[in-house]
């Protein structure tokens, strides 16, 4: 187990939720989104070098932009 | 007693296809989160009564992040709860993340309605929902229905007074995914299944390379397409008609006018080597119908088609995880991307659709950027119609330069305004297969407001164009622009006219450059002018009330000034 960003996440492997490094606000929209704390999600993409993140959490599929992605820090196997 | 009915759930859910059902209003809807950004009214007969129907900008909570969503809870709050009834929108595919809105609305005490939409879908993706368990579990009514075909919009109606507030405690929020973790668990059971070509054509949408090849073959095919069809229309129906049809009707009617007499100038205009010219004439029955129908009408049909076709099945919002990095420059993120292609069509719903962005600094240089650098169809019809003869090098110059101002100008707004620009955000739809039915209601829906908004300016337009021609009241005008449109821009000193005329519609404006007999060149100039400078009057107004009379002068300050450097530098730096 081993704890990064979800921007250092590679593509198509799985990661769950550990911390949500933001304000409350942040916390609550990705919430509502379905993003939180102990939720596996799966990395699907990386656009650019300081591009969006696409992610699979649940049965939806959500782009976050570099600067959020950073704050959503993930444990991976 | 329910005094008013509202529709609200997460975005992208169907709350319009839902209100369309129930209240036979048509509105626009899309398959991408914020298609709604204003709020809709219409009425259902409940029993005896017309109760009236709002339908609110999908919202993912009750805390709101932006302009819409601030609205739709506003206005939710406004009444007394005992008087409405609130018919939550649910994805029926989605339904863990959707249920917290829905507790959200229980808590506060609103009388909810729970409608499992799309639950179609739900079943093709394995999707089986238990309505009657989660009808106990939550203590409210629980419908499910398909709004696109209409199944079980009749037993939402019939359910709708036995909505009320459930009783209960208010639960902190992160007890709350326990709780509907625990309820969907009961309520939904999954099947197990494998990917589907949708889905690998759905992931590779969003990767790097694949994504941006699909882009640009996407905006390509969009291009030719939106041409094919348009020139398709123009030369097989209206120009037939206009010319094999029309043109000998009024040819009989004016043989007993004279020539230079006034109705003939006002409705017929100027004849052209004895003949009337559908496009130099300059007449109310002449030159304006056939801007109108015969220019700019296909265009409208052709280019709302494909964006329809690209809105329904979903593709705009991986369009704008492609552009996010770009936008970034320019102090927008990726969704900023729809209003601008919205605005390709017309400013107006384009500027209004800024209204999903989170912050006023970000809808500023939104609403500058369409103003400025995004041309509608009606202008980019008459660009067409105008530039093709001289080549395509011309029409996509025109292009090169407002692309090229768009990146400028929003780097330069990015540096120079306070504040920063939140991040990007945004759930993607699955892609979807709208039936053709439902792809041209939508595209009647647009053609029909077009026509409505469009025929009667234009032909008031040229009405008073001719009018101040008449009574040469134009000189004035001309005399004293002329050192900056003939000094600096290298314009005959009449293609003032058309500018001024610019600010009532586009279309009219490029009409009146058509007679002045302009080189390639000048003509170049000319359109692109007309394309930065100063918005029609409806995008003027949508500006003014979007942001306010401050920003408006902000924006026109800009726009005056940069069409001024520009024009000047297009002048002196083509040779032609």
């Amino acid at each position: 187990m081993k704890k990064i960003s979800l921007a250092q996440v590679k593509a198509d492997q799985k990661c769950r939720i550990a911390e949500i490094q933001g304000g409350s606000n942040l916390h609550n929209k990705l919430m509502h989104m379905g993003v939180f704390k102990g939720k596996d999600v799966t990395k699907l993409s990386h656009i650019g070098l300081r591009g969006p993140v696409v992610i699979r959490a649940g049965r939806s599929i959500l782009a976050l932009g570099h600067g959020i992605a950073v704050k959503v820090m993930v444990e991976v196997e | 007693m329910i005094k008013k009915i509202y529709l609200i759930g997460n975005p992208n859910v169907g709350k319009s296809v839902v209100f369309s059902r129930l209240t036979g209003v048509n509105v626009i809807s899309s398959n991408y989160p914020g298609t709604t950004v204003e709020i809709y009214k219409g009425y259902v007969d409940l029993g005896d009564e017309k109760i009236e129907v709002v339908d609110l900008p999908g919202t993912y909570s009750l805390e709101p992040t932006s302009h819409a969503e601030g609205v739709a809870v506003s206005l939710l709050k406004e009444n007394s709860k005992s008087e409405i009834a609130v018919i939550n929108i649910l994805d029926a595919t989605n339904l863990e993340r959707n249920l917290l809105l829905t507790l959200q609305l229980i808590e506060e005490g609103f009388p909810v309605i729970a409608c499992l939409n799309m639950c179609d879908e739900a079943g093709h993706r394995g999707v089986h929902i238990d309505t009657e368990a989660l009808e106990r579990l939550l203590e409210i009514p629980v419908v499910s229905t398909c709004a696109v075909t209409g199944v079980g919009i009749k037993s939402l109606i019939e359910r709708i007074q036995s909505a009320a507030p459930v009783s209960r405690d208010r639960i902190a929020s992160r007890e709350r995914w326990a709780e509907v973790g625990r309820r969907v668990e009961q309520g939904q059971l999954l099947e197990h299944r494998h990917h589907t070509l949708r889905e690998m054509i759905e992931d590779a949408s969003v990767r790097p390379f694949t994504g941006l090849v699909m882009a640009a073959a996407v905006i390509y095919a969009s291009f030719k397409i939106v041409r094919f069809v348009g020139e398709f229309i123009i030369g097989r129906i209206t120009d037939p008609i206009f010319i094999d049809l029309y043109r000998p009707v009024l040819e009989r009617l004016t043989r007993y006018w004279k020539e230079d007499g006034f109705w003939f100038h006002l409705l017929i205009g100027d004849l052209i080597d004895g003949k009337i010219d559908f496009k130099q004439s300059l007449g109310v029955l002449t030159t304006a119908p056939y801007i109108e129908f015969g220019m700019v009408l296909p265009y409208v049909i052709s280019f709302y088609f494909i964006l329809s076709v690209l809105e329904d099945i979903g593709y705009l919002p991986r369009l704008a995880i492609l552009l996010d990095n770009l936008m970034h420059r320019l102090g927008l993120h990726g969704f900023a991307v729809i209003p601008v292609l919205l605005g390709f069509g017309c400013n107006v719903p384009g500027i209004l659709a800024t209204r999903a962005l989170e912050s006023k600094r970000e809808r500023f240089i939104a609403a500058t950027i369409i103003s400025i650098g995004v041309p509608c169809v009606p202008l980019q019809a008459m660009i067409f119609g105008l530039l093709g003869k001289f080549g395509g090098f011309y029409v996509c110059g025109v292009y090169l330069v407002l692309f090229s101002l768009i990146i400028i100008l929003g780097v330069i707004l990015n540096r120079l305004l306070t504040g920063y620009s939140p991040e990007f955000l945004l759930e993607i739809p699955p892609y979807r297969f709208p039936p053709l039915a439902t792809l041209l209601a939508k595209l009647y829906l647009r053609v029909k407001g077009f026509l409505v908004e469009a025929v009667p300016v234009v032909m008031l337009g040229v009405l008073f164009v001719n009018l101040l021609i008449y009574f040469k009241l134009f000189d004035f005008i001309t005399g004293i622009s002329a050192p900056v449109i003939h000094g600096l821009f290298g314009l005959p000193k009449e293609s003032v006219v058309a500018l001024v005329i610019g600010f009532i519609r586009k279309d009219v404006a490029v009409g009146m450059l058509m007679p002045l007999g302009l080189s390639a060149k000048q003509l170049f100039i000319g359109a692109t002018l007309l394309a930065i400078s100063f918005p029609c009057i409806a995008t003027f107004v949508v500006i003014w009330k979007e942001l306010g009379f401050k920003d408006l002068m902000k924006a026109t300050t800009i726009m005056v000034a940069i069409s001024i450097i520009v024009g000047t530098l297009l002048n002196f730096t083509i040779v032609p």
